[in-house]
């Protein structure tokens, strides 16, 4: 017979289970509400809004960009580079080339200590540029050209290169430069537990992987002036409401916005931006011998493409106009960037029109193209539609975000619309979409002009970089559209410095205002 | 009762078995360059075939359930791809954070549901009337746009809630119950129309039969008659709606999760299905499952207790 009292059982049954669930639920305390220290100064809390989760945070697998935050929080890297992109030391303090730039020989810190006690010395560095060249890091090839790396005595490393790399010095500032302590080299859980010398701690009993990321200051750290906070905490907002409600709610004091059509409503929750310009969106004309498509192998055909977009209206469209028109893949911090390129192709459909019938095709012809629901809806219906102006009709084959850029790359489309980023250095922007063997170049397309030129620049010839840079222009390798705008808010208690060629500042950048 | 609960276990097991091995073929049908969408775009081929091999999807689909199913059956359900962390770390975690959230909803929706629906079955007229209007607003309103309305309303208006996070209920209670609150209330309206209008139309139904004519005739008074008899008699139908509304809210939580950014499994099973992390999906999937399983025999057990008619059946 049933009785109230059973009744109660039951409900008390479900109650606990819920309050077991709730206690059971992670490890140690966590508190992912972790609110920015309103009264923020020296040894408060800065609490940072990120979009992505870092896929690994070893030294030896972690990528940067959007993920430089986290690793930047626990580990030096050998250099540093400033938000205007020159290279200053950091755990090394000197280093210098031999004659003909493959040997690269660096004098180190020697006050540095790893958090679990270990010594850093050459030898621990020379393991770790090692590592990071064999491991899988997205960023691995940077070091493809490290033949080895060793120490000479105990703070003096040397790397040796298979053929010169002018971008290494570059590579070094960032994740392939890090150091992590060799006690974590075989640890089974240093793919979510670091150990560095950096300024920060993760607590990863606080932590919640993929949600909320708690970092306590590191009381050892040999350079305490750069310790601004006490805690820093990194939050995943997925959603650009819900990063919308936490900073109206005041729980963070900086963050990376990606919807810009929350801009106003966070300047007007007395948030201000901290912009600059990264990547680039517009088209890719890979195809550039015409395996595929033997049209694109005519550069006026190439030219006739550049000639069809209205690259205002599709800055505007595309992104609420953050951004600026460019018909260039250099960024404009660099010294090889000629403004007078954004003009070489103004909009004319006309005029790109009377170019396809003198190259063969007065009745246009069809172009094959891969569109993926990554990227806003409203962008391949334009592209089609601009290219149809100038008698271009474009098939478009959907697909998920990683065949796409994988299909891309195995060179099964003669052109594609995406978004790069813009690389600071002229070797990283060769070698990325330039050179045969480049990501980018997935046809492998080969010219006299650019082999010499990348060769020059190779060599260290600075001049050869703008020179690359018209001829790519004018050759319409690619119709880029415009650079964004990468869009970084703070409080009015934290002050931040936009880094050149990465779209958050770098930590040390990011500090209390004064 | 024991035999019938070892029995509804098995056939749960089998449930599984069956489930994640169609879920593990759908996926690998799906994944088509899991090691590129996890490298991004800068990788080079050598560096995304390194981290394919690493991660096992070189090798044919057989040998890699069969691998993943052995380690399953230990415990072991490996790693995220996307961000490193043992699954089973990553899922026992956030499974806490959604049942903490899901629990309290069914208990405030099952108390509010069946005062409402025994005061719309017991007055009639008007009282009737609203609670209708009131229960098709419910459902009318989807949890996502009363959710934005709270966090607009409550947490940024009057400042009473945190518009977004979790706090652990092991830290501060005061301070969990402030992070669960809106996210509840949110989940709870729909429920609390779902489940009132099946509570209203059984109390009506068992309020009309002669048992009821009986017990009033015997002079027991009418409050008890509803609150003892009359509601055991109702509560099954409720209590069976209560189950699907339940297993629903898991599911449902998704949304509102993402809208209070509450690390529970709405926001990673967004995610990992998204991006084909086939071990975090793979882990959800049983973990949902066995909770589905685990309810339902729970909910059955209820109505065991409620009508010895059900346990015979």
């Amino acid at each position: 017979m049933f009785s109230i009292k059973r009744g109660l059982i039951a409900t008390a049954v479900v109650s606990t289970i819920s309050l077991v669930a709730g206690c059971s639920g992670g490890s140690g305390t966590s508190d992912t509400t972790a609110s920015g220290d309103s009264t923020s100064s020296t040894g408060g809390t800065l609490t940072i809004a990120t979009s992505t989760p870092p896929t690994s945070m070893s030294a030896q697998n972690t990528g940067f960009g959007s993920e430089s935050l986290y690793t930047q929080a626990v580990y030096d890297s050998l250099l540093r580079a400033e938000p205007d992109g020159t290279i200053s030391p950091n755990l090394a303090t000197e280093w210098s080339w031999n004659s003909d730039r493959t040997v690269l020989t660096m004098k180190l810190r020697d006050d540095v200590t790893f958090t679990d006690g270990t010594q850093f010395n050459a030898d621990v560095a020379a393991q770790n540029v090692l590592r990071f060249r064999d491991g899988t890091s997205s960023n691995a090839s940077w070091l493809s050209r490290v033949a080895d790396a060793k120490a000479v005595d105990d703070y003096t490393l040397e790397i040796d290169m298979s053929e010169p790399d002018p971008s290494l010095e570059w590579y070094l500032t960032m994740n392939a430069g890090m150091q992590e302590s060799p006690a974590a080299f075989d640890s089974p859980d240093v793919e979510t537990t670091p150990i560095g010398s950096g300024p920060y701690i993760l607590d990863t009993a606080s932590t919640v992987v993929g949600t909320t990321y708690v970092y306590d200051a590191n009381p050892d750290y040999w350079n305490p002036d750069e310790q601004y906070y006490s805690h820093l905490v990194l939050n995943i907002y997925s959603d650009s409401s819900a990063l919308l409600n936490a900073i109206q709610g005041g729980q963070v004091n900086a963050g990376l916005v990606s919807d810009t059509t929350t801009i106003p409503q966070i300047e007007a929750a007395g948030f201000s931006l901290v912009s600059s310009e990264l990547d680039y969106q517009g088209l890719l004309l890979m195809d550039r011998d015409g395996t595929l498509a033997p049209e694109l192998s005519d550069v006026r055909v190439r030219q006739a493409i550049n000639m069809a977009f209205d690259r205002e209206a599709l800055l505007n469209a595309f992104v609420s106009g953050y951004g600026s028109v460019t018909e260039q893949i250099w960024p404009e911090s660099s010294s090889s960037y000629d403004a007078s390129l954004d003009t070489t192709y103004s909009y004319d459909p006309e005029g790109a029109k009377a170019l396809l019938a003198e190259a063969g095709y007065p009745n246009g012809f069809t172009l094959q193209m891969p569109s993926s629901s990554a990227f806003p809806s409203q962008i391949f219906p334009l592209i089609q539609q601009q290219l149809a102006d100038i008698g271009i009709t474009v098939e478009y084959t959907d697909l998920q975000i990683g065949d796409y850029i994988n299909d891309m790359i195995a060179a099964k489309y003669p052109a594609a619309f995406m978004q790069l980023q813009e690389d600071p250095t002229d070797w990283q922007i060769a070698t990325f979409s330039i050179t045969p063997e480049a990501i980018f170049n997935p046809f492998h397309v080969e010219d006299a002009t650019v082999t010499d030129l990348v060769s020059k620049i190779q060599q260290g010839d600075t001049a050869a970089g703008a020179e690359l840079n018209k001829y790519v222009v004018d050759q319409a390798w690619f119709a880029p559209f415009y650079r964004l705008t990468t869009n970084f808010a703070v409080d009015a208690n934290t002050t931040a410095v936009a880094q050149t060629g990465n779209v958050y500042p770098y930590i040390w950048n990011i500090k209390p205002a004064a | 009762m024991v035999r019938f609960i070892i029995r509804r276990l098995l056939a749960g097991v089998v449930l599984l078995l069956a489930i994640s091995t169609l879920s593990y073929m759908l996926l690998y049908m799906g994944s088509g360059n899991i090691a590129r969408t996890i490298l991004g775009q800068s990788a080079t081929e050598d560096t995304v075939a390194k981290k394919a091999a690493e991660l096992g999807l070189d090798q044919p689909l057989l040998p890699r359930y069969l691998d993943w199913l052995q380690g399953a059956v230990h415990g072991d359900f490996g790693r995220s791809w996307f961000t490193s962390q043992p699954v089973a770390e990553a899922i026992s975690s956030r499974l806490a954070v959604t049942l903490s959230l899901v629990i309290g909803t069914v208990i405030l929706s099952a108390i509010i549901a069946v005062a409402m629906g025994v005061w719309a079955a017991r007055k009639g007229g008007i009282a009737d009337r609203i609670i209708q209007v009131v229960a098709i607003l419910g459902f009318a309103i989807p949890n996502f746009l009363i959710a934005i309305f709270l966090v607009r309303f409550f947490a940024l208006q009057l400042g009473w809630f945190k518009p977004t996070g979790y706090v652990q209920i092991g830290d501060s209670f005061t301070g969990w119950l402030g992070t669960v609150t809106l996210p509840i209330i949110a989940l709870s309206v729909g429920a609390v129309a779902a489940v009132a209008q099946q509570v209203r139309g059984s109390v009506i139904d068992a309020m009309r039969q002669d048992w009821v004519r009986t017990l009033r005739s015997r002079g027991i008074p009418e409050s008890r008659v509803v609150y003892k008899h009359v509601l055991r008699n109702a509560g099954g139908p409720a209590l069976a709606v209560l189950a699907v509304q339940f297993v629903g809210l898991v599911g449902g939580a998704v949304i509102v999760e993402q809208i209070f950014a509450i690390p529970g499994l709405g926001q990673v099973s967004v995610t990992a299905t998204s991006q084909g992390d086939i071990p975090l999906v793979m882990g959800l999937v049983v973990a949902v499952g066995i909770v589905v399983v685990l309810v339902n025999l729970l909910f059955d057990v209820l109505q065991g207790f409620l009508n010895p008619k059900v346990r015979l059946s």
